[in-house]
């Protein structure tokens, strides 16, 4: 059954929005949408594509039709198998990431750890040590990160001497305090470990 | 959750970027810096994460209609969040 929608003039997201409601409605079958800007075609075509669907589009005067083309029971990939047991340690020595400026590193850092999250596998086990246990602190602007990773599986480590040594002890929080022996020994045991 | 409530803005520069945080948040804003989504291109690699509701007061303090920044807008799917351009 083909289906089309007429979504010429309609401001963005709408065109997308009446798009992805058509194509929920549908097991299979082509769904056809006009609209009438380059950027929302780019749009439309975007969330074909990101369901799996193929997009075939052509031009009549100003006006674009997107042509989507949805298979039965397309298989969407991702069912990504977080953390647990991919052997993988990172081992954070800094609240910067690199050397270099700061500022830069402290937003390099915390998109790291961000980004970190949206990407498979997960690691096992995140040891913060020396200056890396600010991130685990109170007041760290990593720390929603750190908890959502932590709601994920991951288990996170700090270092206790660290903590001590900085006045951060009844800051922590998120994780469990951590002595060198546990340490040392996910990093012999790691099958995999990043240090940064 | 709505399938879309959030803008994202990308910057060319990352000074420009740091920039508009500061001043984003010197505004009160509630906003977030997170590396520009790989759905997104030609960047910097540095990105504002704001809600929705906050689109005025983002376009008072930045303007977003100037060539080195570019606005999206999140749109939630199943597995995915796919970011859609926004026409000024």
């Amino acid at each position: 059954m083909d289906k089309q929608i007429d979504a010429r003039g309609l401001n963005c997201p709408q065109p997308v929005i009446l798009t992805k409601k058509a194509l929920d409605e549908v097991r299979e079958g082509k769904i056809t949408t006009i609209v009438n800007s380059e950027i929302a075609k780019e749009n439309v075509k975007k969330l074909a594509q990101s369901m799996m669907c193929d997009v075939d589009i052509h031009q009549v005067g100003g006006d674009y039709y997107i042509d989507i083309f949805k298979q039965k029971e397309t298989q969407e990939i991702g069912g990504v198998n977080p953390s647990a047991h991919s052997g993988l340690i990172v081992f954070i020595g800094s609240d910067i990431l690199g050397a270099g400026d700061r500022v830069l590193g402290q937003i390099l850092m915390k998109g790291y750890l961000k980004t970190l999250l949206d990407v498979c596998p997960l690691p096992e086990t995140m040891i913060f040590v020396n200056s890396g246990v600010n991130l685990t602190v109170q007041g760290s602007e990593a720390l929603e990160s750190l908890k959502k990773l932590e709601e994920a599986g991951v288990e996170i480590l700090s270092c206790g001497t660290c903590l001590d040594y900085y006045n951060l002890k009844d800051k922590l929080a998120v994780g469990q305090v951590s002595n060198m022996y546990t340490i040392v020994e996910k990093l012999n045991n790691g099958e995999n470990t990043i240090i940064l | 959750m709505p399938l879309t409530d959030f803008f994202v803005l990308a910057f060319d520069s990352t000074h420009h970027a740091i920039q508009a945080e500061k001043f984003l948040k010197e505004a009160g804003l509630k906003i977030e810096v997170l590396p520009t989504p790989r759905d997104i291109t030609a960047s910097c690699g540095l990105s504002i994460k704001f809600h929705m509701d906050h689109i005025e007061k983002v376009k008072e303090v930045i303007d977003v209609s100037q060539p080195t920044v570019k606005l999206y807008r999140g749109l939630r799917l199943e597995r995915k969040t796919i970011y859609l351009e926004e026409e000024l």
